[in-house]
């Protein structure tokens, strides 16, 4: 196995471990059949549209494209229910066994290992939103120092979350209206394709607009952040968006000399920390 | 006149001439042109404005016309009122006449008069049970509001499909039935029933004429804008993508085994899409046949209506209001960072 250094120097400049190989796999096949579903799904929504003729030939026409985007719709439900075991087994792994271990394992605890994950949203980021918002509107010029996942990632991983739950399960319920219908009633696949389509041009906009803006299209990444592929994140992005999360880590490292002051802020103090 | 002398010479040359005539006449020895109606009509172009301004296109396309399912019918045979040469405005032609064709079965006048019979026992009728005018029977459609004469369409739907016969089929027929009279009688007949002739858009396109009208759907209470609704369901889409075998407005509003013209109301017990037969439609074998009779309570027509589907509006709504809650004030945090980082050490008010 490759090993991971927490920061790796590169011509002089650092870069932070963030995602693992697992991880980046995961996204990018997250990515590559989001994308594939939205090119096929979309001339359905906009069937009227003048591109969506096109568009839909490029995939086969009606005769194939219906065929493709279940293939990936597919290929996403497997990667959802492998994402979830995935992170149930890493905190089974190595938060519960050794609570096990140390004889504290019981409800309450278990429960808390949950509340504690990394991306679990919680009340700083509350703070976090207010201070960005005194920092967008001119307040203050001190961005809020984030932590490991700021909301924004948080609202990057929930958001498709709960889009999986309610796009994939509409999705095989129109699939497999039949079998579907055995059970639920008819009325079901007319409710199934308003959230499925729906759902579908939220995650879409929501993905190509607001996600695409943060880890690509924004000045301070322009043209294109390479953390997904790489799994680093170079150090002047790291200092804007997770000041806390790099102190610790720095510190952590032995590196508290060489700290950054925070983004924005040409205020360093005389210690050289971050601290008010 | 001078008297043609057969030489060595003009013996060639009148043969030639003679085969190439034969060539080239060929397709009239098929055409009903007993009235040399094509001599005007076969210019492109022929046309004229009539009297409500609406340009009228006049001209016959003679291959066309030739491989059509009315080829073997004469001009005068459905255009009655044109007696001579040049002639007055026609009148529209009327289906159910009597044409001169005769059907060869029975050797008699051919007519479609009994078509009109089993409309006027369908939900189409201009009148109802008790034989008394319906309201607004002007509105009840009549032959040529659902068919029109294929000849007349403009473009055939699919690229490699053409108008008329296929004369690769035509040779099939030909190994046996050597008289080509016979096959152009009954071979031209038989596929074109036996074909689909129009695509399901086609047909949606045709019933939304008057089942989208909004006047129409309110002056007969009808539920829906029936082609409009079904242009939102995956088989409407699809058709709209040129599948062909996706079901269309007959497939299931027609009783398998009954004509189009037989179509019933859904309040009709016999009907197809009466509430009892409907899990039959859906689940027959060519479409869900694993289907229970639940699927048939999808609604096909159900629209984005507070009247119509209360439950359907709200829960699109909560969906736009969710996009546009989660979406705008997302795209709001943007522009103001784009503007942010105009102006990066810009401050309203400093810190002490």
């Amino acid at each position: 196995m490759e090993k991971h250094p927490l920061i790796k120097i590169k011509d002089g400049k650092k870069y932070f471990y963030r995602f693992t190989l697992n991880q980046r796999i995961q996204h990018i096949i997250l990515a590559w059949s989001v994308v594939t579903l939205v090119l096929t799904g979309m001339p359905l929504k906009f069937p009227d549209a003048s591109w969506a003729p096109y568009l839909y030939a490029l995939f086969g026409g009606i005769k194939y494209a219906p065929v493709i985007h279940k293939a990936f719709g597919s290929i996403l439900l497997i990667l959802f229910v492998y994402h979830v075991v995935y992170v149930i087994y890493l905190i089974y792994k190595y938060q519960i066994v050794p609570l096990k271990a140390a004889g504290k394992k019981n409800a309450r605890n278990i429960l808390l290992a949950f509340a504690k994950q990394p991306l679990v949203p919680n009340l700083k980021d509350a703070y976090d939103i207010k201070d960005l918002m005194k920092y967008l509107l001119f307040f203050t010029n001190r961005r809020p120092e984030g932590d490991k996942f700021t909301w924004k990632e948080k609202f990057d991983y929930w958001a498709p979350f709960w889009g999986m739950v309610v796009i994939g399960f509409s999705g095989l319920v129109m699939w497999n209206k039949e079998l579907a219908t055995m059970i639920l009633p008819g009325q079901a696949i007319n409710f199934s394709l308003i959230a499925h389509s729906d759902e579908a041009l939220l995650a879409a906009l929501f993905l190509f607009i607001w996600h695409w803006y943060n880890v690509h299209f924004s000045i301070t990444v322009f043209p294109m952040g390479k953390v997904f592929i790489t799994g680093y994140l170079p150090e002047e992005l790291m200092v804007e968006e997770h000041y806390q999360h790099y102190t610790e880590v720095m510190k952590q490292a032995g590196l508290e000399h060489e700290i950054l002051p925070p983004h924005g802020s040409h205020e360093v103090n005389q210690e050289g920390g971050h601290t008010l | 006149m001078r008297e043609l002398k057969i030489t060595s010479v003009t013996l060639p040359t009148f043969t030639l001439v003679l085969s190439l005539l034969m060539i080239f006449l060929t397709p009239d020895v098929y055409s009903a042109d007993i009235g040399n109606c094509l001599l005007c009509h076969k210019y492109p172009g022929l046309s004229r404005v009539d009297e409500k301004g609406k340009l009228r296109l006049l001209y016959i396309n003679e291959d066309i016309f030739n491989n059509s399912v009315h080829a073997k019918v004469k001009c005068e045979g459905c255009h009655l009122d044109i007696q001579k040469i040049p002639h007055d405005p026609a009148k529209k032609v009327d289906c159910l006449a009597e044409c001169h064709i005769k059907e060869p079965s029975s050797e008699q006048k051919f007519s479609h008069k009994d078509i009109e019979k089993t409309v006027a026992m369908s939900v189409h009728s201009k009148y109802d049970k008790d034989g008394k005018e319906k309201k607004f029977s002007e509105d009840l459609p009549t032959c040529k509001e659902c068919h029109d004469e294929p000849l007349y369409r403009p473009i055939s739907f699919f690229k490699q499909v053409r108008a008329g016969i296929s004369e690769l089929s035509l040779s099939r027929c030909k190994s046996c039935h050597k008289k080509e009279d016979f096959i152009y009688k009954f071979y031209n007949h038989v596929t074109s029933r036996m074909h689909r002739t129009r695509n399901p858009l086609n047909i949606a396109e045709s019933c939304s004429r008057c089942h989208d009208d909004l006047q129409i759907i309110k002056r007969h209470n009808l539920s829906a804008k029936a082609a409009f609704s079904y242009g939102e369901t995956f088989h409407g889409k699809a058709a709209r993508f040129m599948d062909e075998r996706i079901p269309d407005c007959l497939d299931c509003h027609v009783k398998k085994g009954d004509a189009s013209h037989l179509m019933l109301s859904k309040e009709n017990p016999e009907s197809a899409i009466h509430e009892k037969n409907k899990g039959k439609i859906c689940a027959s074998i060519d479409c869900h046949p694993s289907a229970s009779p639940k699927l048939a309570k999808y609604g096909v027509h159900s629209e984005f209506s507070l009247d119509r589907s209360p439950a359907q509006y709200y829960f699109t709504v909560f969906f736009i209001i969710l996009t546009g809650g989660t979406l705008l004030p997302l795209m709001g945090i943007i522009l103001l960072d784009l503007i942010r980082k105009l102006f990066p050490n810009a401050m309203i008010r400093r810190r002490k």
